[in-house]
């Protein structure tokens, strides 16, 4: 298990005791570089052309999000795209897991393939499916899908082999049903590593429909990109690449926690807050 | 396993997988599947030897890009090992360094492509530059994961026996760090060849990326597929190499490799007695 789609950098870089003082110096810091890019840029020594004035780029934002308003047409219609084609993907991911998962001899025979698709960069199969499907966006939601569909795949299996075995056979020796066994332990034995397939999909969601767009496209923020870099109009593009950050930022942390809200017993406090809230219930007469 | 089994058990992978592909043949046949969306197999073995043997013209295209998607590898690999070195041994770098890694974490790399074929022109360099941009991060915080995580009581240990700062690192913090740059590696090179054919998507002359689009677009399927699986090719080729690298250096994770080296060890120490 790697550690690479997290976006929290481990303890002790973040603020401590004097954290007002770090904030303050890490403005300082990024002051001086914006000041000295903008007189770099202004000296002549940086080519404004291709590294465009954060004050351009300031200029962008505005007029991208306020004269112009261009952006969140185009904006929109990416996230459609993304969240369309995640859902669809991911959901066709999971459930083809579980239904070739549960079964021993399907998994053996699956895993070749499992192997060399993942070693296929997904996004590679672009444009292939322009070419089937068109233009329009339905070839952006097909590429999405299918961007998004092996890691929550690959990782539902994981998950589900995974299980630990003397649990299997203590469910067996309940006589649990086979619907219990996959209820009450396959599912929830899974469900971080499918959180974690998902979470990978999610993070590649974003870059398969700017990748779709890139090679052919009338719309969207990729779209809108290569145009703005092809007219050398630098300071737009950053402006979108910029926002496309911000996206990328509340995605995952929205990822984190609905990781975090689902799969509560893995952290310790989530998991004292839950067991209490369900002692109460309990303790009311309620059911489990 | 015994060989025998093994063979057994390889035969029957092969018969499921003729089964499958004689399946996909004879609904393509039938008219069950649309041979333009998914072309048949009989199709994709035609663009196989056609681009492999007939032409033979895969080879040039293959090479270039291995190249684009190693170069890019290393740059990105090496500028995230040494960030993250930095960052571990010193914490005010980690702490001025950090929002920036982050930034570019959760910016999509990929749309950077018109960027950075801005910046570097329509030839290599932009393809190296985004391999190295798209696999930068998952080695960063890899390494940086890997260098922080010590274990607290050998660390105890190390200072109990006065262990100078370098040593620290050397002994303790590299050695324990290695499986995690190494699983980051992994990840990254596959990254690497993601955006090196990116790249080659939206601008480039060679390259198997270039190969794929124009076959796509000219709707000759199966020469496109061909092209396709020879990308998994080249992932699966970049993932072994890693692995076999890492299974020499970090071999004490796999027993047969731990006895190996300690025997070697033993033969040499034993030499040096005499």
């Amino acid at each position: 298990m790697s550690a690479s789609d997290q976006i929290d950098l481990p303890k002790g870089m973040a603020g401590g005791a004097s954290t007002r003082r770090i904030l303050f110096n890490h403005l300082a810091i990024l002051v001086c570089w914006v000041g000295l890019w903008e007189i770099g840029s202004r000296a002549g020594v940086i080519d404004p052309l291709f590294f465009p004035r954060p004050s351009d780029i300031l200029v962008g934002f505005w007029r991208l999000y306020i004269t112009q308003g261009n952006i969140w047409f185009h904006l929109g219609l990416t996230m459609a795209e993304v969240v369309a084609g995640f859902v669809a993907g991911s959901a066709l991911g999971i459930g083809l897991a579980f239904v070739v998962g549960l079964s021993d001899t399907v998994r053996r025979f699956l895993k070749p393939y499992v192997v060399v698709i993942e070693a296929t960069p997904r996004i590679a199969i672009g444009p292939i499916v322009i070419a089937a499907f068109g233009f329009g966006w339905t070839s952006k939601i097909v590429i999405v899908m299918l961007v998004c569909f092996f890691a929550p795949f690959v990782n539902t299996l994981n998950g589900i082999i995974n299980v630990d075995r003397d649990q299997l056979d203590m469910f067996r020796s309940m006589r649990a049903t086979r619907v219990q066994t996959f209820r009450k332990l396959i599912l929830p034995e899974a469900t971080p590593e499918i959180m974690a397939g998902l979470r990978l999909a999610m993070a590649s969601a974003l870059g398969g429909a700017l990748v779709a767009e890139f090679i052919a496209s009338n719309n969207g923020v990729g779209k809108l990109i290569s145009t703005y870099t092809g007219n050398l109009n630098m300071a737009s593009a950053f402006v979108c690449v910029l926002t496309l950050s911000a996206v990328g930022f509340f995605i995952l942390r929205g990822m984190e926690w609905i990781d975090r809200w689902l799969v509560f017993w893995t952290d310790r406090e989530r998991t004292e807050a839950v067991g209490r809230k369900r002692a109460q219930r309990w303790q009311k007469g309620g059911k489990l | 396993m015994t060989s025998k089994a093994f063979f057994v058990e390889l035969g029957k992978h092969l018969a499921v997988f003729a089964a499958l592909i004689l399946l996909w043949e004879g609904a393509s046949i039938l008219g069950f599947i649309d041979t333009i969306l998914v072309p048949q197999p009989s199709e994709i073995w035609k663009g196989i030897v056609d681009l492999y043997f007939t032409r033979g013209i895969i080879y040039w295209h293959f090479g270039i890009t291995l190249y684009e998607a190693a170069a890019g590898f290393a740059i990105g690999a090496g500028l995230g090992i040494l960030l993250a070195t930095g960052s571990a041994l010193n914490d005010n770098f980690a702490r001025y360094v950090a929002p920036y890694a982050t930034l570019l974490n959760v910016t999509p790399g990929l749309a950077l492509t018109p960027i950075v074929i801005a910046w570097f022109g329509f030839g290599y360099g932009s393809k190296i530059a985004l391999g190295a941009i798209t696999c930068f991060f998952p080695v960063f915080v890899n390494t940086l994961i890997g260098l922080t995580r010590m274990d607290p009581d050998t660390s105890e240990m190390f200072r109990a026996m006065g262990a100078s700062r370098r040593q620290l690192f050397w002994k303790l913090q590299l050695p324990a760090a290695l499986p995690m740059i190494f699983a980051g590696f992994k990840i990254s090179v596959t990254t690497a060849l993601v955006g090196a054919i990116v790249a080659e998507f939206s601008q480039g002359t060679a390259g198997i990326g270039v190969l794929m689009q124009r076959f796509a677009f000219q709707l000759n399927g199966g020469a496109a597929i061909a092209s396709l699986l020879s990308m998994s090719l080249l992932g699966l080729i970049l993932f072994f190499i890693i692995e076999i690298i890492d299974d020499r250096i970090v071999f004490w994770r796999r027993d047969a490799r731990m006895t190996a080296v300690s025997r070697q060890k033993r033969a040499a120490w034993a030499r040096m007695r005499t």
